[in-house]
């Protein structure tokens, strides 16, 4: 029996705890008061959930992420709506990224309970007198009691942003219902109509982007998105948040599944603001930025490497992707090259170069946009913080890790794991006199040949970046010996890390790879064959004037498979904890 | 020793040789200049650390020296006319007598019938005579440039004529009786405090060649910035500070480095602090002597005849508790021997000889304007081309 199957029988049975370990549910003594009217509504409404696992092969879940979780309840809601942190395990990436992971995510019991306390925390911060008459919009006839009618306007409006759908009859029935039932019983019109909201919160068509398909006329054999399905892809794709009232228009009318019409709505959606926020929740997962979570340094050794630092790196990155890419509509493959970028106080004596400071203490920590010298050795986003220091060791460099990254974030090359009884003593190594750089021990390590053939693959780029240590301080000698960043690739020689920056930025895989990534981020799928032959082929269109963010994303959303759905099985929370592993 | 300096210490921009105080608007044309490319390098940096050059040594005290806080208490209270029993007792108690009542240690003075404060009335409560030190040496400076009976000697460069009389003055103290790297407990925390609470201080090196001998300007400036901090809890390298235009603490001398050791012509000091501690610090016939590390810090000592109630100041401030000292003795040790400034109407010397240690961190200084004056200098940064930064409009705030 599946995670979620338990989870929806103890739910259903009232105890709202969830699942021990080995199948027993929790919170076996009986709860009262509103979590045991709660519980098994919410177990009920979840329980909706695994039929469509186990026999809809055309319905497509992927699991809301804390941040399209937070960004959802405020566009409804308004940001004056606080959303605690919503912590989820960490997923697990696929297609090197996490937001295909999602697809296969299913919600454990510890996860859920959570979910149910922040439904509880937002639902009653919606229904607090002081927001109700601007949220609810009725004056129920008696505060001490239900009132349907009332309830019923807030609900059906809710339920169109939060279900990302109109709800059906029998949703509307369901919800009045238990805004009738709570309301009586606790005798407040504020606490039914809470409950409510709150079951909403925990409904699966709230916390996963369900998305339902018809036969797809066009294309035998493949199934495509209904209106509203296509209006959530789309929206979460170009703005990673849940369509606004004139998507869900579009697609209440029919507009969307025109081609017209939809190129209607892109006009309009490209240009919003918002393609900010799906531009930096796309490049945070393509970059794995999710490490900076466990991300640590020796400050011992590198000092410089605060608090400060590692908060402002991952913003460091995002800033120079919008700006480069949103507002100035560059090519992306000029990332790996631009002398622009913008920095903080604390970054900027990180890479040693000047910055004026004119912030108060205490003050906001100011971002100055910021050009390096055309002689800098820091250029491009493979200088920064965010790469250089993710992909290092707490106390050294590490050639082989930055050498991975390169391979698989930015040409979609797998590399393998190393195996599992490999010697790593040689490299670690850091106070050895014959070995004084990493190149040599390197070289030295390598000269086994189980080692050899990864290590062929990932050193000569990563050895490039030596100039650089693992908090991405600029540095010459390592040991008192100097460094050689000399390196090659597909045959290509360079020396340093803007010689490989300018190699990557003319090798066509780097475009390729970032048009698969962001095809597969959209659909939350990886493509098969015929998409394959498609992506292929833009590549072919784009290689002459480069890929360009607005267009790329207006090219993949008009694609002939974007809202096509492939049937493909869910795991089980036992694989995916397998699969991070 | 007892030599006199006659010029006064007026607040000011001084210039080394100059015959006094410039105006304030001679002073703000005079720091745009101070950095013109007239050198091939200018290197910036943010003190880090500074506090009285201490020299524990066993031979300091012969009589067992002034005590720490315990001790220090004692003697108050047998100065107040409790007996050695009843003093034991009331420390022990925490400072409450048998009768229940605290003792209140700061208002021991009297003053026209009133019981005072004793840190603002350091005369009001007899003279404890303070043991002082009686050693061979202590760091410093020979700012007389003579070497006469008392003097000290350093114990690193084995100069001798040392005059450090605040040394003399505080070296009987349990919490001066450290040796670097222990930095006086009492000084630790008030700089600890002071870094986070007001401006940093500045200073830069400028020369053709700061990797060889040769003459320098030094120049001393406060920043408009407070300092930002490392990992480590220091000063963080490479940070970035903006000048303060006001000429009171801008100190400009002629240097010299020789054996990577840079040192100064004597002349005046002035720098503007803030804090409830370091509210300043200015010395006339400034002396330095710093050692260029290779990690691109510098460490070492300045010092010079130093207002002695500036320090008497520091001390009160803190008060005796947390200072670890007792005010009367302090104030009238330093009143004894102070050596320099006499007042024209007294013959009484304002000042005292004094060194301190301190510590700088590589660090950018620019104008107001954003223009970078000097650069954070690293020495495993070497062979990198020199940056500029180009400042532009946010462009998505």
């Amino acid at each position: 029996m599946s995670d979620l199957i338990r989870l929806c029988t103890c739910l259903s049975r009232g105890l709202p705890g969830g699942v021990r370990s080995g199948g027993a549910c929790r919170h076996e003594t009986k709860q009262c008061g509103r979590s045991r009217l709660f519980a098994p509504l919410a177990g009920a409404l979840l329980c909706a959930l695994v039929p469509w696992q186990a026999s809809e092969a055309t319905a497509t879940l992927v699991r809301l992420t804390p941040q399209e979780y937070q960004r959802t309840i405020n566009d409804v809601f308004g940001s004056a709506i606080h959303v605690e942190a919503n912590k989820v395990q960490p997923g697990f990436r696929d297609e090197g990224l996490l937001a295909v992971g999602e697809r296969k995510l299913t919600i454990t019991s510890a996860e859920l309970e959570q979910y149910e306390k922040l439904a509880q925390s937002i639902a009653s911060q919606v229904v607090d007198p002081r927001r109700r008459s601007i949220l609810v919009q009725c004056t129920p006839a008696s505060e001490q009691g239900p009132d349907d009618a009332c309830a019923k306007s807030f609900l059906e409006r809710a339920g169109l942003f939060l279900f990302r759908r109109p709800l059906k009859d029998s949703e509307t029935r369901t919800f009045v219902s238990i805004q009738n039932e709570a309301g009586q019983r606790l005798q407040s019109f504020n606490a039914g109509l809470g409950t409510a909201l709150a079951r909403m919160l925990v409904d699966p068509e709230f916390l996963f982007r369900i998305e339902r398909s018809e036969v797809d006329p066009a294309l035998p054999g493949h199934a495509q998105l209904d209106a509203w399905s296509r209006a959530s892809r789309l929206s979460f794709f170009l703005w990673d948040a849940a369509p606004d009232a004139e998507l869900l228009a579009a697609a209440r009318s029919g507009e969307l599944l025109s081609e017209a019409g939809l190129q209607r709505q892109l006009d309009r959606m490209l240009q919003s603001p918002r393609m900010e926020d799906g531009m930096r929740t796309f490049f945070t997962d393509m970059l794995g930025f999710d490490k900076f979570a466990t991300l640590s340094k020796d400050t011992v050794l590198y000092p410089k490497f605060t608090k400060n630092v590692q908060e402002d790196a991952r913003e460091q990155t995002l800033r120079t992707i919008v700006d480069q890419l949103l507002y100035k509509n560059r090519e992306y493959r000029d990332l790996f090259v631009t002398r622009e970028t913008f920095l903080t106080p604390a970054l900027a004596a990180l890479y040693g170069v000047p910055l004026p400071r004119s912030q108060e203490l205490g003050g906001a920590v100011p971002w100055v946009a910021y050009r390096y010298s055309d002689e800098d050795p820091y250029v491009g986003i493979l200088s920064q913080v965010s790469f250089l220091a993710l992909n290092s060791h707490p106390a050294r460099t590490s050639p082989t890790l930055r050498g991975k990254a390169l391979r698989e974030t930015f040409l979609c090359q797998k590399v393998p794991a190393p195996p599992a009884d490999v010697n790593f003593k040689l490299v670690q190594d850091t106070n050895n006199p014959q070995y004084k750089t990493v190149r040599q021990r390197l070289t030295a390590h390598s000269s086994e040949a189980m080692c050899a053939g990864c290590h062929k693959i990932t050193d000569p780029m990563g050895l490039s970046m030596e100039h650089f240590t693992t908090v991405a301080g600029f540095r010459t000698a390592e040991n008192g010996a100097p460094i050689d960043t000399t390196g090659s690739l597909n045959g290509k020689g360079f020396d340093g890390l803007e010689e490989l920056a300018q190699v990557l930025r003319n090798d066509p895989a780097v475009t390729s790879c970032l048009i698969r990534r962001t095809y597969s981020y959209g659909t939350a799928r990886q493509p098969d064959a015929e998409e394959r032959k498609w992506l292929a082929n833009l590549q072919t269109e784009l290689a002459g004037k480069g890929v360009r963010w607005r267009e790329l994303m207006r090219h993949i959303a008009l694609s002939p498979g974007f809202f096509t759905v492939l049937a493909e099985q869910p795991i089980t929370a036992q694989a995916r904890d397998a699969a991070t592993r | 020793m007892m030599m006199s300096v006659r010029r006064s210490l007026l607040p000011g921009a001084r210039s080394a040789g100059s015959a006094g105080s410039l105006s304030a608007l001679g002073a703000l044309l005079l720091s745009s200049l101070v950095v013109a490319p007239a050198y091939a390098e200018t290197r910036g940096y943010a003190i880090s650390l500074i506090h009285t050059a201490t020299y524990s040594d066993p031979a300091n005290c012969p009589s067992g020296g002034n005590g720490g806080v315990v001790e220090i208490k004692e003697r108050i209270l047998r100065s107040m006319g409790y007996s050695a029993e009843q003093s034991k007792q009331i420390i022990a108690n925490n400072g409450v007598d048998e009768r229940g009542e605290r003792v209140d240690l700061r208002r021991r003075g009297q003053l026209n019938g009133q019981r005072v404060d004793v840190h603002s009335f350091p005369t009001s409560a007899p003279d404890p005579h303070i043991e002082t030190p009686q050693g061979r040496y202590a760091y410093g400076f020979n700012l007389d440039g003579q070497v006469q009976p008392g003097s000290f000697e350093d114990p690193e460069t084995g100069e001798r004529g040392i005059d450090n009389q605040m040394w003399r003055v505080l070296g009987c103290y349990e919490v001066y009786a450290v040796r670097r790297p222990v930095v006086p407990y009492n000084e630790s925390i008030a700089w600890d405090t002071a870094m986070d609470s007001m401006p940093a201080w500045l200073l830069s090196v400028s020369g053709d060649d700061l990797d060889a001998d040769g003459d320098v300007t030094v120049t001393f400036d406060r920043a408009l910035n407070i300092v930002m901090r490392d990992a480590r809890g220091g000063v963080l390298a490479g940070s970035s500070y903006t000048i303060d235009a006001d000429p009171r603490s801008h100190s400009v001398f002629k240097g010299h480095i020789e054996n990577g050791v840079l040192t100064i012509d004597p002349g005046d000091f002035y720098m503007q602090g803030e804090s409830q501690f370091y509210a300043v610090l200015r010395f006339q016939h400034t002396q330095l002597r710093l050692k260029m590390n290779p990690d691109g810090t510098l460490q070492g000592l300045i010092g010079g005849y130093q207002p002695w109630m500036d320090y008497y100041y520091y001390l009160a401030i803190r008060g005796e508790e947390t200072g670890q000292v007792d005010m009367p003795g302090v104030y009238n040790a330093m009143k004894r021997l102070a050596d320099a400034d006499p007042d024209p109407a007294t013959g009484q010397n304002r000042a005292i000889s004094a060194a301190y240690y301190i510590e700088a961190a590589p660090a950018f200084l620019t104008t107001m304007e954003g223009r970078t004056v000097a650069r954070a200098h690293d020495p495993r940064e070497a062979g990198r081309p020199e940056t500029s930064v180009r400042q532009e409009a946010a462009l998505h705030e």
